[in-house]
């Protein structure tokens, strides 16, 4: 139940910072630094620059840093600067001013044998492009990473064949990569990334030719890396539901610039612009909101040693009928329905725990509200939610999550509420898959025209 | 007052010649070296070629040609067509012009595949060769025959000379273009997997260009081939001083023989050559 990407973790400001980015200045053109010794032009807008000097700005003035097992996702519109960014991150691009640290090190200042080092051993790329050899066989092109940095051939192919049938591309090792479907081109560009068992992912929009089923099984897989081995990943992409899905904070990006970094919960939430607004605008909060911010407190809560007529009595006076039962240390042991209570008050029953129901719903704190979309839709009493010591937190009442969903729904966008239910098969079956790939209108502002 | 005024001229040809009488004083020792280099290697082939029994030379070509056009019959018309050669009685000289040939072209290819590879990596050298390129490939081919002559004397030695210098632009500036034209996004990707760049030369750009690299063999060795033929007016002997040879005592039959003899021959190599750029191709994608 509990979902992975979304975890508040990044919230801990006292983690290693594994990806820095200082004040990075990316400047096409003859002179660069014609632009960047210019105040006037560093602060003109980008057609400005163009007309005036020449010269286009990709990045100005960027900074972030990205912390150790983060999953980082950039985002913004065509042309805003993203590819540009990751490039620059191992080089690809050189910076025109600024600098990256990759785990403390200054990456601007190694020379050709020690970026060469950071390249092979420390980072692994996707390509938005694929970028595949095209002499190469598919073995070959994934095993291409171990291959540069001397492992035997034998050991390379190994995980290389291991790394393409995790991507799905088994019984193709031996065809060149313009014999494969663009979407198949692209998950070799993954496996070939994912051989060398990187410590950084930079990916640039690694998953956009792929059809949804697959995608969802390639994102399953990321995050599941990213928090079983701790990856450091920075993820490009344009698909909004995709960001929230698996980031665990989202940058926004306009013209070289990021005017937003945040959770997927404060970007949705709190968008710092109407730029912003228009990119988030929907998404709907129940993708995003977790149910410790929604949860309340409830007015009853008993305790396991209270007899049933009191109990009775505290329930009947807040006017509700049913209420969680919990130890002296607040775990959950389950609730009591005025039923339940009445029935054991006849049978001259003494215990509480004699009327429990232990067959409650529960959920983490960290859940999404999405996800308890199907639970409530099966009960009419409020669910628990609770934290790893199965400790009482607080409930989530249906009429909460029902508000949330539809402050979301605008008029005419009914499709909307078949997504909402797209993780959870066992509610929605067959036609689910299909709904992700519905072009939302969430894509609107961010569709790249060369997404082909 | 309607003539071109003479205090405008320039005298250039002086300034030619004394730049020749200076490079004969001065690197006298350099051009006789390279002399005798070239020299060595032609005698070497030459002997080869002339050492190895006919039926062992005419298997070999019908093999290789079988191999790269990969039809049945090539490789018995391109033997055949050696065969023909050897029936009009001109199997020796055939095989001096393929020994000038050859070298011409592997010294050739010693010169301009590096120069490509450089060109194709350093913009500026690229921007200087280029013209220079272009104006050698539009100069008569007898023009090379003239410093030649001067450096070398007359023979064998000056007409390779002039041959290599006739011949090496095509491979030259087809090495750069096919190096140029490997996908930029390619070159990306296995610089990202930490590849330095010999190791992205060596492993991307060269496989990649070598459909572009072959088709500049191939028309280096065309026009090495055209060159030989114009050589044996400063005396390589061969197959074009036949034809010279006809021309001036105006004998219509023998230089047919002899102009035949240098068709066949250039069909073979070009279509063996030509087969070798084609049968790459396909691991080019698009
Ligand atoms: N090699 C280059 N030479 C000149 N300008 C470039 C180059 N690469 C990128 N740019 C410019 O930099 C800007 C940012 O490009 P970038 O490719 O980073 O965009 P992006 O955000 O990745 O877009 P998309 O979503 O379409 O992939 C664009 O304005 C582009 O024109
Ligand atoms: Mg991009």
């Amino acid at each position: 139940m509990a979902h992975s990407g979304n975890g508040n973790n990044s919230l801990d400001a006292d983690r290693e910072v594994c990806v820095e980015v200082r004040k990075l200045w990316k400047v096409f053109g003859h002179e660069p630094d014609r632009v960047l010794d210019d105040p006037e032009l560093r602060v003109a807008t980008k057609e400005e620059v163009l007309t005036r000097a020449g010269c286009i700005i990709a990045l100005r003035d960027v900074s972030f840093s990205v912390h150790k097992g983060e999953f980082f996702v950039l985002m913004g519109l065509s042309g805003s600067g993203k590819s540009t960014l990751i490039r620059c991150i191992i080089r690809l691009a050189e910076p025109t001013a600024g600098s990256v640290f990759i785990n403390g090190n200054d990456i601007c200042a190694l020379d050709e044998e020690g970026l060469s080092e950071v390249r092979r051993h420390t980072t692994g790329m996707v390509f938005q492009h694929f970028g595949l050899l095209p002499h190469r066989s598919v073995l070959d092109n994934v095993a291409y990473g171990l291959k540069i940095r001397g492992v035997s051939q034998e050991e390379r192919y190994e995980k290389a064949r291991a790394c393409i049938e995790k991507v799905g591309l088994r019984g193709w090792e031996g065809y060149l990569p313009s014999s494969l479907s663009g979407g198949m081109q692209q998950r070799v560009g993954i496996a070939r990334a994912l051989a060398g068992d990187p410590e950084i992912l930079l990916l640039d929009e690694p998953f956009s030719g792929l059809d949804p089923l697959i995608r969802r099984q390639m994102q399953d897989e990321l995050l599941e890396l990213q928090v079983e081995i701790q990856k450091t990943i920075l993820f490009v992409t344009h698909d909004l539901h995709e960001a929230l899905k698996v980031g665990d904070r989202i940058a926004i990006m306009r013209d070289g610039e990021i005017i937003q970094t945040g959770t997927p919960e404060d970007v949705v939430i709190n968008p710092s612009d109407s730029y912003v607004r228009q990119f988030v605008q929907d998404a709907s909060p129940t993708k995003v909101l977790t149910a410790r911010t929604v949860m309340e407190q409830p007015p009853v809560l008993l305790y396991s040693w209270q007899g049933p007529k009191a109990a009775l009595q505290t329930i009947r006076d807040a006017n509700i009928d049913s209420a969680f039962v919990v130890t002296r240390k607040a775990r959950i042991l389950g609730q009591v329905t005025v039923e339940g209570l009445v029935a054991l008050i006849r049978k001259r029953g003494t215990f509480l725990k004699d009327a429990l129901d232990p067959d409650i719903l529960t959920c983490h704190a960290d859940s999404i509200l999405d996800d308890l979309v199907p639970l409530v839709a099966s009960t009419r009493y409020p669910v628990a939610v609770i934290d790893e010591d199965n400790r009482f937190l607080g409930e989530v009442y249906v009429s909460t999550i029902i508000a949330n969903m539809i402050q979301e729904q605008g008029p005419g966008e009914d499709v909307e509420t078949s997504e909402e239910v797209q993780d959870n098969p066992a509610v929605l079956e067959g036609p689910e898959d299909t709904e992700e790939n519905e072009k939302t209108p969430g894509d609107g502002p961010s569709e790249g025209a060369e997404q082909a | 007052m309607m003539e071109f005024p003479e205090f405008l001229e320039i005298p250039l040809a002086d300034l030619i010649d004394g730049i020749i009488a200076w490079i004969l004083t001065n690197l006298g020792g350099v051009l006789d070296a390279i002399g005798d280099g070239l020299l060595g290697g032609l005698v070497a082939m030459e002997r080869l070629l002339l050492w190895l029994p006919w039926f062992v030379i005419v298997g070999v070509v019908g093999f290789v040609a079988w191999r790269a056009l990969r039809r049945w019959w090539s490789g018995p018309l391109m033997g055949g067509f050696l065969v023909f050669i050897g029936m009009l009685g001109y199997w020796d000289l055939a095989m001096m012009t393929l020994a000038l040939i050859i070298a011409a072209v592997l010294i050739s290819l010693a010169i301009g595949l590096p120069t490509g590879i450089l060109m194709a990596r350093n913009d500026r050298f690229a921007s200087v060769l280029k013209p220079l390129l272009d104006a050698m490939q539009t100069m008569p081919s007898f023009v090379y025959l003239i410093p030649a002559l001067m450096f070398f004397g007359l023979g064998k030695v000056p007409a390779v000379f002039a041959t290599i210098i006739y011949a090496v632009p095509p491979v030259i500036r087809l090495t750069n273009v096919g190096i140029r034209g490997v996908p930029q996004s390619v070159v990306e990707a296995a610089k990202a997997f930490g590849a330095t760049s010999r190791q992205v030369l060596v492993e991307v750009q060269l496989p990649l260009a070598f459909p572009s690299i072959m088709v500049g063999i191939n028309q280096t060795t065309m026009m090495a081939l055209a060159m030989v033929v114009i050589a044996s007016m400063i005396g390589a002997r061969g197959l074009g001083m036949e034809v010279l040879l006809a021309i001036n005592r105006i004998e219509v039959g023998r230089g047919f023989e002899a102009g035949l003899s240098i068709v066949l021959l250039a069909i073979m190599i070009d279509r063996i050559t030509h087969a070798f750029a084609a049968q790459q191709q396909y691991t080019k994608s698009p």
